[in-house]
C-alpha cells in the first residue's frame, strides 16, 4: 500500500455525505459500506445503479446522492457508463465543461448483476479500457427480491431457491480472478466492517483511471438471517475466519492488504447466520463444514505459502 | 363480501397472518383474496396486508377502501399517521388491537364509533418485533371474530402456511392461536360482511391529468440532493440507542462509521450523536461500542419519557 491519508481509524471522515432516510433494511452491511465509500468518494460522481437492492436508494422524488444518479436494467450498468463517460468526455473536449467539473463514473450493482446478468456488459466495458468505478455490494444471493441464489451464493448456504438440507448445491464464482484476468487498472475487495482497509482502498482507486472494481462483502440481515445489530460482527468474522480476504490488484500483481494472523474456524462465521443453521441443526452435517472449511484452508496455503 | 386488513411492522408476520385467514376462508369455500402492500418492504416499517372473502365471484380490485374488520398487531402504530390504520373505517368496521390498554381507552382516544375487541398482550417480549407468534395469534382472533368457518379450517390453513417453517414452529404457533381463537369466543360473528360495490358508486380519483410531453421534460428527474432525508425512517424504530454520555469515551470514528444509515454525526465537541429522525434502530452502535456505552430502551417509553419531560 502506498501513501494514505487514512493511518488509523480517527482519520476517517467525521461528516457523513450519502442521506439517511432511504428505504434500505435497518442493518444493511451493503449500505454501511456505502456510506463509507461515498464520503470518501465524494459528490462530484454520476451514479449508474443496475436493478437491485440499491436502486430503492432514489425513488422518486427521493435520494441520498449529492451528485447525479441514472438507474439502468439489470445487466445494462456497464452500457449505462460508457454513454456518461462518453458523453463527459465530449463536453470536455468541445470545452463545455472544465476539468474541475468532470465526475467519476460510478456502478452500483449487487452481485446478481456483478456476477451474472451484467456480466457480460462488464467484460465488454473492460475490455474497451472504460474509466470507471464498478462498486458491488455482494450480500450473495438476490436479495430484492426474496434472496434466492446468485451466481454469488457461497456452498451449503440457505436461500429461498435451495431450501433443501445441504443447501445451495453450487460454488461461489470468484469475481475478483475473473475481473483479474482481463488485466483492469485496479480491483479490491473490502467489507463495511473493516472500514480503514476500505478508505485506503477507495483512496488508490480514486486515483488510478481505467477499469476498476470495488467488491463490497455485504451482509444482510434479511437474507443472510442474523440480527440487525450483528451486522459488523458478521463483517468481521468473514475476514477473521478467511471467508472473504481482504486483497488488491494492481499494476499485474495480487496481495492482501490483512492477512488473518490467527484464522478463526469458518464455523464461527457459519453458526452465526440463519442461512447455515441446517449445517448444526438437528445434527452437525461434518462432511459439508469440513469441505467449507478445507476450501478455505486450501486458498490461504496459497497465499501464506 | 368480507373485506379484512391486518396492520403490523415488517417481521411481525401480517402477511403470514393474511395468507392464514386466507387460506382458511378458501377451505370454506369461499373466493379469496389476499395480498400484503408493503410501503418499505422492511423489517419494523409499517406495512397491512388484506384480505378479501366472498361466496361470489369477486370483481375487486386494489386496496380495500372500507374494511369490515382492521386488525392491528402493533399498538404503537395507533398513533402513526403513515401507518394509517383508521383509513377508511365506518361505524360497522370492528376494530381488533392487540394491547395491554382496554377498549374503551382505544375507544374514547380514537373517537371510534364501531366494536373495539383487545387482544390482550400475552406475550411478553423486550422488543415487540420479538413477538413470535402474534401473527397466528391475530389471524385466529380474526378468524373467530368473523365466526364462518371452523377451527379444522384455520388449523388446516395454519399448517399449510407455516409447513416451510418446520414442524416444531407449527406446534409452537398452534397453542397461541387456539388461545387467541378462544378469546373471542363470545364475540363469534361480531364482524358483518359489508356490501358490494359496485362500478356505477366508483368515485373517481382525482386525477390531474398530463399531456404527454417530451422524455427530456417528463422524465422523473429529481433536481435537489439528499431530499431522502425527509423520509422520517425513525418510525421504524421499536427500540432506542441512548448514548450514556458519562461513559461515552468520544470515539465517534467507531459508532459513526459502522451505522449503516450513517445517523450518527460528530458535533463541533467531538461527541457523535444519534438523529433519531432516521434511526432505524438496528442497534450495530451498540454491539460495537468498545465502552459499552450506548443503552437500548423500548422506543414506547422513550417517548413516553419524553413527554413526561416536556410537560414538567
Amino acid at each position: 500500500m502506498t501513501e494514505t491519508q487514512f493511518k488509523n481509524m480517527k482519520d476517517l471522515p467525521s461528516k457523513h455525505l450519502l442521506g439517511t432516510g432511504t428505504s434500505l433494511c435497518a442493518g444493511c452491511g451493503g449500505l454501511e459500506a456505502l456510506h463509507e465509500i461515498y464520503d470518501i468518494l465524494g459528490a462530484k460522481s454520476v451514479f449508474v445503479n443496475a436493478a437491485g437492492c440499491m436502486t430503492l436508494l432514489a425513488v422518486y422524488p427521493f435520494t441520498p446522492f449529492r451528485g447525479s444518479w441514472l438507474y439502468t436494467a439489470m445487466a445494462s450498468a456497464p452500457a449505462g457508463a460508457q454513454g456518461i463517460r462518453d458523453a463527459l468526455d465530449i463536453l470536455l473536449t468541445k470545452g463545455r465543461i472544465a476539468a474541475g467539473e468532470d465526475l467519476e463514473t460510478v456502478v452500483l450493482t449487487g452481485d446478481g448483476s456483478a456476477y451474472g446478468m451484467g456480466l457480460s456488459a462488464t467484460s465488454g466495458a473492460i475490455e474497451r479500457g472504460l474509466d470507471f468505478l464498478y462498486i458491488c455490494y455482494d450480500n450473495e444471493g438476490y436479495g430484492n427480491t426474496g434472496q434466492q441464489s446468485s451466481g454469488a451464493t457461497p456452498h451449503g448456504a440457505r436461500t429461498s431457491t435451495s431450501r433443501g438440507s445441504s443447501g445451495y448445491p453450487g460454488h461461489k464464482k470468484d469475481l475478483f480472478s475473473i475481473w483479474v484476468a482481463h488485466r483492469p487498472t485496479y480491483v479490491a475487495t473490502v467489507v463495511g466492517a473493516e472500514p480503514l482497509d476500505l478508505a485506503r482502498k477507495i483512496e488508490q482507486a480514486k486515483k488510478l483511471r481505467g477499469p476498476r472494481l470495488i467488491l463490497a462483502l455485504a451482509p444482510c440481515p434479511t437474507g443472510w438471517d442474523f440480527d440487525p445489530s450483528e451486522t459488523a460482527e458478521i463483517g468481521k468474522l468473514a475476514v477473521r475466519t478467511g471467508v472473504w480476504p481482504l486483497k488488491e490488484y494492481r499494476d499485474g500483481k495480487v496481495v492482501h492488504s490483512k492477512i488473518p494472523q490467527r484464522r478463526l474456524p469458518v464455523e464461527d462465521y457459519l453458526k452465526r447466520q440463519g442461512r447455515f443453521a441446517h449445517l448444526f441443526h438437528p445434527q452437525r452435517d461434518e462432511v459439508l463444514l469440513q469441505e467449507i472449511q478445507t476450501k478455505i484452508d486450501i486458498y490461504w496455503a496459497n497465499v501464506e505459502g | 363480501m368480507y373485506r379484512i386488513r391486518f396492520h403490523g411492522r415488517g417481521g411481525q408476520g401480517m402477511k403470514t397472518a393474511s395468507r392464514i385467514l386466507g387460506t382458511a376462508f378458501f377451505h370454506a369455500g369461499f373466493e379469496v383474496q389476499d395480498a400484503p402492500r408493503y410501503g418499505a418492504e422492511r423489517r419494523g416499517a409499517p406495512m397491512f396486508a388484506y384480505v378479501r372473502a366472498a361466496r361470489q365471484t369477486i370483481n375487486e380490485r386494489g386496496i380495500i377502501r372500507h374494511p369490515d374488520l382492521v386488525i392491528v398487531a402493533d399498538d404503537t402504530l395507533m398513533g402513526t399517521p403513515t401507518a394509517a390504520v383508521q383509513q377508511g373505517i365506518t361505524g360497522q368496521t370492528v376494530m381488533l388491537i392487540h394491547s395491554s390498554e382496554q377498549a374503551q381507552v382505544w375507544r374514547s382516544r380514537l373517537n371510534l364509533a364501531g366494536p373495539v375487541f383487545i387482544l390482550p398482550a400475552f406475550e411478553a417480549a423486550r422488543d415487540r418485533l420479538e413477538l413470535r407468534y402474534i401473527g397466528t395469534a391475530c389471524a385466529a382472533a380474526a378468524a373467530r371474530l368473523i365466526g364462518v368457518f371452523s377451527w379444522s379450517s384455520l388449523e388446516k390453513a395454519l399448517r399449510e402456511e407455516l409447513a416451510g417453517l418446520g414442524e416444531s414452529v407449527v406446534e409452537k404457533n398452534l397453542p397461541h392461536a387456539q388461545q387467541a381463537y378462544d378469546l373471542m369466543e363470545s364475540h363469534q360473528g361480531t364482524v358483518t360482511p359489508g356490501a358490494a360495490v359496485t362500478a356505477e358508486s366508483f368515485t373517481q380519483p382525482k386525477w390531474i391529468d398530463l399531456s404527454f410531453e417530451s422524455a427530456r421534460r417528463a422524465a422523473p428527474a429529481i433536481h435537489a440532493a439528499g431530499t431522502s432525508e425527509q423520509m422520517k425512517t425513525g418510525l421504524w424504530r421499536t427500540m432506542r440507542p441512548i448514548i450514556d454520555r458519562a461513559h461515552c469515551k468520544h470515539c465517534w470514528w467507531v459508532c459513526s462509521t459502522f451505522c449503516p444509515d450513517g445517523v450518527i454525526q460528530v458535533d463541533a465537541a467531538g461527541c457523535p450523536q444519534i438523529d433519531y429522525a432516521h434511526c432505524k434502530g438496528c442497534m450495530v452502535c451498540v454491539s460495537q461500542c468498545p465502552n459499552h456505552a450506548i443503552e437500548v430502551v423500548s422506543e414506547q417509553a422513550a417517548q413516553l419519557a419524553e413527554k413526561a419531560g416536556e410537560s414538567k
